[in-house]
């Protein structure tokens, strides 16, 4: 064979036999991918928006979803909302567990984060910042209490803590909150929010 | 064609030629991923996977394959493993998938991978190609381990997510961050140098 067909049929046949090869583990385990990230998403609704059995997807765009907690008898009590907003070093990916009219927030999640490890990535982490978060009065904006404090006792309703070393970490949290509620009740005015829980308590 | 025995084929990897310690190839994953046991050990993991499989297979096609082309030919079969390798991590070790993130598929870029399929796998048989891979890749993880563990300890207190060091402890931080993979990395190659060292001037 001359050395420019083999090449060629060399390099191709490399590349079809990667290329199918490929193909069969993507389909094998798509799937189960897919399943991963549902079951991330549902765990982590669960968690933000305590009592409930199930939920529904209500509302999505980029960067945010909105989905309603529902109890046992269907009725809907509450809101978990899914959101991204730049971080300090990439995306952070929340998920924030509110009640129906929006002004209380149950507890915040991070579904994903890349931030610094040992300074920013603590806003993963519940002592050092999601305790803080906890039962947030959510009716205004909410704020940053700077310097840290060590117990949620300190706080006013309307703030959140800051993480010691990890102020822009702490910031585009409470940035993507905020906007994301923000955002998430010009959708309820606006009537987009599909479901019937939209009757303000 | 190399004419160690397969005892040699395999513990050069360990010290003699490991790929972090006496080669300094694969620095990349080395300095960024050891900021936790976990990460390191599952990067360390990954990368054996990959070169394992990549080496078989360049040993036992290398005949047909021209060496204008060989390069291209590596890289491609070693992209599909370290695909392969992505998709198996995030499907059944989601964690683990999402804390190493874009390093995973960037184990396309290893140089220890693409240099041993360069300079050991295309010139032997394949068994010698598999052992020298295993040598290779317990080397790598051996590195990854102690890197890891070093920093985790120090800039945590914890290997392996287990507290191990009291409460007077003051964490390092600056050991998880990248400064901290340096410092550390570089006191072990002077170590690895000074025991080498040692061990020339007892022969």
């Amino acid at each position: 064979m001359k050395l420019s067909t083999q090449m060629v049929v060399v390099l191709t046949s490399v590349g079809l036999l990667s290329g199918s090869f490929l193909a069969t583990v993507g389909h094998l385990t798509k799937e189960r991918i897919a399943l991963n990230k549902q079951r991330e998403t549902e765990k982590a609704i669960i968690q933000v928006v305590p009592g409930i059995v199930s939920s529904q997807k209500l509302y999505e765009e980029r960067d945010l979803s909105v989905y309603g907690g529902k109890d046992a008898e269907g009725n809907i009590v509450g809101f978990a909302i899914q959101a991204s907003g730049i971080g300090f070093q990439d995306k952070i990916t929340l998920m924030l567990g509110t009640n129906t009219s929006l002004k209380k927030i149950n507890r915040l999640a991070i579904l994903d984060q890349k931030e610094t490890p040992g300074l920013g990535a603590k806003i993963a982490n519940s002592e050092f910042f999601l305790l803080y978060w906890e039962n947030r009065d959510s009716s205004g904006t909410i704020t940053l209490h700077k310097p840290a404090v060590s117990s949620p006792e300190e706080l006013l309703p309307t703030e959140v803590n800051t993480i010691t070393g990890a102020t822009i970490s702490s910031e585009a949290v409470l940035n993507i909150v905020n906007t994301s509620l923000e955002q998430v009740r010009k959708i309820i005015k606006e009537g987009k929010l599909t479901g019937e829980a939209q009757d303000v308590n | 064609m190399s004419t160690k025995s397969i005892g040699q084929e395999f513990t050069k990897g360990l010290w003699d030629e490991n790929p972090v310690f006496r080669q300094l190839l694969g620095l990349c994953p080395t300095l960024a991923v050891t900021n936790a046991v976990i990460n390191g050990l599952a990067m360390g993991m990954a990368t054996s996977f990959v070169l394992i499989f990549s080496s078989l297979v360049v040993s036992s096609i290398k005949k047909f394959i021209p060496s204008q082309v060989r390069i291209a030919s590596y890289v491609v079969i070693i992209a599909t493993f370290v695909t392969v390798a992505d998709r198996f991590l995030a499907a059944f070790f989601p964690p683990i998938s999402k804390s190493l993130g874009p390093y995973v598929p960037l184990i396309v870029v290893n140089c220890i991978i693409l240099g041993r399929q360069e300079a050991f796998s295309s010139k032997n048989t394949v068994g010698r190609s598999l052992i020298d891979a295993l040598g290779m890749s317990s080397g790598f993880v051996l590195a990854m381990l102690l890197l890891s563990a070093i920093r985790e300890i120090l800039g945590m207190g914890t290997f392996l997510g287990y507290q191990v060091m009291g409460p007077w402890f003051e964490p390092w931080i600056i050991m998880l961050l990248p400064p901290g993979a340096f410092i550390t990395l570089g006191i072990l190659l002077a170590l690895a140098l000074q025991i080498e060292r040692k061990a020339k001037s007892w022969k």
